[in-house]
Formats: C-alpha cells, sequence, structure tokens
C-alpha cells in the first residue's frame, strides 16, 4: 500500500486536483489499483443551493475521468518518478475512448480505481480499466492515452 | 462559489434543467452560447479566467487548463443548448476525445458541436474546441435522452 507521499513524489497534481487518495496494489508496467474518496468538501459542492436534489450532488464524470487518469499516471510514473511539470518529462493526457458512465457516484463513495497497461509504444502508453464502488462497476474506460513529452511543449510560447 | 449558477446566470435563455445550476460542476465560468448558424449544431465561447477553481492545483506556478475540463465545458455546452422542450439529457460516455493543444488562463474558448440523434434514444454530440492558438481538443459525448425520443 502506498500514500500520499508516494502519490506526491509521482504526481504534480495539488488540491484541488489532486484526485488520488491511495494506492492499494502496483504490478509496475502492468496495473494498479488506487482508491479515491469523494467528500462534499470537494469545491464541486460548494456552490450548491439548499433545493439541490440528491442526483446533484454526482461527482463531475470528467472529476471521475481525471482521477482515473491520475491512477494512470501513478502507474506509468511508479518507476521513474517526476512530480515537476517544469522539467524533464512531463505526462500529456493524449485522448480517450469508449469511457462509459454506469450509476451516479455521491459523497461517500469510495472509488477503485482499476488500471492496466493495454500497450506500450516508444513514449505512448495506453491503458484500460474501470472503476467501482462496493464492487459495482461505475466507470469503464476503453482506453486512455497519456504520451510522455518533453516539458518544453507544455509551455504557451512553445505551442 | 457560485459554479454553475453563474454558468447559467450567464449564458442566454439557458433551458431550466435539473442537471442546471443544482448540479455539481468543475467551472466557475460562464459558458455563453451563441447563436446557432447551421441547423443541427450549436455554439459557445467560454473564457479560462485566472481565478478558476482547478488551476491552483493542476499544476501549482504553471496553471494549464486540465483535458477534462475541456470535457466539462462541452458538456455544458450541450446543457445549455439541449432542446428545450425536453428534460436534460443524461452523459452516459464519452465515446472519443483528443487533446490536441494546451490550453492556458486567459484563453478565449470557443465550441462548435454537432448534434446527432441516435435511435431516438440518445443523442451523439461531436465537438470542436478551439483558442486562439488554434484547435484545443475535439469530444464525442453521447447523451441518454430522458424523454420517449418523440421528433427524432
Amino acid at each position: 500500500m502506498s500514500g500520499q507521499a508516494e502519490i506526491r513524489g509521482r504526481l504534480p497534481h495539488r488540491y484541488p486536483m489532486l484526485l488520488v487518495d491511495r494506492v492499494t496494489h502496483v504490478d509496475p508496467g502492468r496495473g494498479l489499483t488506487a482508491l479515491k474518496a469523494v467528500t462534499c468538501n470537494e469545491p464541486w459542492y460548494a456552490g450548491l443551493g439548499p433545493d439541490t436534489p440528491e442526483e446533484g450532488f454526482g461527482y463531475p464524470k470528467p472529476l471521475l475521468v481525471e482521477s482515473w487518469c491520475q491512477s494512470a499516471g501513478v502507474l506509468a510514473t511508479w518507476e521513474e518518478p517526476n512530480p515537476d511539470v517544469l522539467a524533464g518529462r512531463v505526462m500529456l493526457f493524449g485522448g480517450m475512448t469508449g469511457v462509459e458512465f454506469h450509476r451516479t457516484v455521491l459523497p461517500g463513495d469510495v472509488l477503485e480505481h482499476r488500471v492496466r497497461v493495454e500497450r506500450r509504444v516508444d513514449d505512448t502508453v495506453m491503458f484500460e480499466g474501470e472503476s467501482l464502488v462496493g464492487g459495482e462497476t461505475v466507470m469503464t474506460v476503453g482506453r486512455i492515452v497519456m504520451a510522455f513529452r518533453p516539458a518544453e511543449v507544455l509551455r504557451p510560447e512553445a505551442s | 462559489m457560485e459554479v454553475l449558477a453563474a454558468t447559467r446566470a450567464g449564458a442566454p435563455a439557458p433551458p431550466a434543467t435539473p442537471a442546471g445550476p443544482r448540479a455539481a460542476g468543475l467551472l466557475s465560468g460562464a459558458v455563453e452560447v451563441l447563436p446557432p448558424e447551421k441547423e443541427g449544431r450549436t455554439s459557445t465561447r467560454f473564457t479560462v479566467a485566472a481565478d478558476e477553481a482547478v488551476l491552483p492545483g493542476h499544476y501549482p506556478g504553471f496553471p494549464i487548463f486540465p483535458g477534462v475540463c475541456l470535457v466539462e465545458y462541452v458538456h455544458l455546452s450541450v446543457l445549455a443548448t439541449a432542446p428545450a422542450e425536453e428534460p436534460a439529457p443524461e452523459l452516459v460516455a464519452v465515446e472519443a476525445t483528443r487533446f490536441t493543444g494546451p490550453v492556458y488562463p486567459g484563453d478565449e474558448l470557443a465550441a462548435d458541436i454537432d448534434w446527432k440523434p441516435v435511435d431516438g434514444m440518445a443523442w451523439q454530440c461531436r465537438a470542436k474546441i478551439r483558442s486562439g492558438r488554434g484547435d484545443a481538443a475535439s469530444v464525442r459525448l453521447r447523451y441518454r435522452r430522458t424523454t420517449d425520443g418523440a421528433g427524432t
């Protein structure tokens, strides 16, 4: 099991966008399982009014994807961590296909992200997997593409 | 943080939907609906403000607008321009997305969304997002329609 020290040593993301709480299993280069607890104290819930229906508290689906992708990022950088987006090689989110949402995720739910390396081609890694809550699949991920590039590509003047 | 209240208030004549101001969302800024230019296409604008809630953590000292926020921008654009006579469509899948250029605070984004009904029960929404530097993303989302699908 790995906690925040190891996660923060691999991901540059921080509050409110650090969306991995704990890594429970790693098979380096192949697969990883991570947990993310959803809480109503996240900023996405701060502006909701008193008449918000229960479904309005659904965790924003793009953040489910982000949380899963960050878990993939921990796996991808497990053996060569670089939490600095300004130096070295950085991980870019290239795209995704076939991401399906099966049920609403609510505050109090603990997401279990299961990430598997599908393929690796040069500096590009493709992942697949799913997210579960209490054993029930809430999201399936057909493919997510991460590319490793020199940090300079992220600077505004370079694009 | 007046997240979606601000978003909805800023959009001209947004439909009143249960997924609107009373739902959690990522973006602080307002999605602005533009006049439609052709049948089956809707268009919006969004400016990435320096105080967007996600930016302090993505990344500290080097803010980049996250790719998933571009997906959220398309999603909010879909909700803001969905047929007013139907309940809000429900996002069921990200069919495909490509992130083709980084987006930074201060960038003005524009999105064109092409709507295609699928079997009367779903919408496929294909969006192109551009910034001042060129293409930023293409996003294809699928929505479940929560009516009987009449009119398709």
